[in-house]
């Protein structure tokens, strides 16, 4: 019979690979996501103001790339990731070391840290992206004020990028050099 | 090739870096939860406001700031757990469970603190800002309000930092 005892069989469990995998690939899937709906929000937005106020177009096109910037970072760090998956040490015949679980969880939340703090970020340029757009169909002096309030909100992606970034140094797979 | 019946692996498990990391992530992705929220709603405000009254548009940018501080807090408490976890050696582990979980407490406090603290922002200062351009003499009240909000979440990451700051016993005394 089988009985898990607690956490510690689920964790063990694992493979410290799929851990390792599943990370890197939400890393750049959330901040993708995040991405994607940020430039939604602001180009319904954009297109729709600029149906009465033509000369925001070229201008407001800025917070759509504030957007796409968060995507970027996704792929900087899934990028990083992936250059520590090497393969299993070939002495240790399958088995798993203490290593390998540690690079293995290092690699699960580092991705994830980077995930969701970009899902957050673009989600959270996109409103503001909106806002944006509206104002400045509005008054065109608005424009550099507002885009202040985006420059914060991606700030959010950079902080989401240094602690991926700096959870994620300490993860060797395979052999000791 | 690991003995798991030996002392050290309860006190040192396996499994101890992925509660320090847990928290490292989480007090970050919640600290940017409620700053992306934050930001978000409080900008609104200010878009709209902005258009009747553009001289305000700088004084009103202070609740924006200060969503922005609580995703701060979170990159500060994220570094320092995500620092203290350490590698193993070979086959000895460096990093107890205590340690971990010590790592996940104040993680979580922290970052979601930040959470709650940046919604507050958010639904305060959206609100604060369009009521202090109509009554120009609201607006040091809604600083004051935005600075109670601001100090959940600086009791979070007073909390997670003494958390996060407790060690176990180092494992080589386990061996």
């Amino acid at each position: 019979e089988e009985m898990f005892y607690g956490w510690g069989e689920l964790l063990n469990g694992i493979s410290p690979y799929a851990w390792a995998f599943i990370g890197t690939g939400l890393a750049i899937g959330l901040s993708v996501l995040g991405a994607a709906w940020g430039i939604f929000i602001t180009g319904s937005s954009l297109v729709g103001a600029a149906i009465k106020a033509p000369r925001i177009r070229s201008k407001n096109l800025i917070s759509v790339i504030f957007c796409e910037a968060v995507a970027i970072y996704g792929v900087i760090v899934a990028i990083i990731l992936q250059t520590h998956l090497d393969g299993p040490d070939p002495k240790l015949d399958g088995a798993v070391s203490l290593k390998d679980k540690f690079a293995g969880y290092a690699i699960f939340w580092s991705g994830l840290t980077a995930g969701f703090g970009n899902l957050a970020c673009g989600i959270c340029v996109g409103v503001c992206g909106s806002g944006c757009a509206l104002a400045d169909a509005q008054d065109g002096n608005l424009f550099v004020k507002i885009l202040v309030i985006e420059i914060f909100a991606s700030a959010l992606g950079i902080f989401a990028i240094i602690v991926a970034i700096i959870i994620s140094t300490q993860a060797n797979f395979g052999a000791d050099e | 090739m690991l003995d798991l019946d030996s002392k050290v692996w309860d006190k040192c498990s396996p499994t101890a870096p992925f509660w320090g990391f847990l928290g490292a992530a989480n007090a970050l992705i919640f600290a940017n939860l409620g700053a992306a929220y934050g930001t978000a709603k409080s900008g609104i405000g200010i878009q709209i406001m902005g258009v009747s009254k553009p001289e305000l548009v700088m004084k009103s940018v202070i609740p924006v700031v200060m969503a922005g501080v609580i995703g701060i807090y979170g990159l500060i408490i994220a570094v320092i757990i995500g620092n203290n976890v350490m590698a193993p050696e070979g086959d000895v582990p460096n990093y107890s469970s205590y340690d971990g979980y010590a790592g996940f407490a104040g993680g979580m406090t922290c970052g979601l603190s930040g959470l709650a603290a940046g919604i507050s922002i958010g639904i305060a200062g959206d609100t604060g800002v369009r009521a202090s351009a109509a009554q120009p003499k609201l607006f040091v009240g809604m600083v004051l309000i935005l600075i109670f909000s601001e100090a959940l979440g600086l009791y979070g990451l007073i909390v997670g930092l003494i958390l996060a700051s407790k060690k176990g016993q180092p494992c080589d005394s386990y061996l």
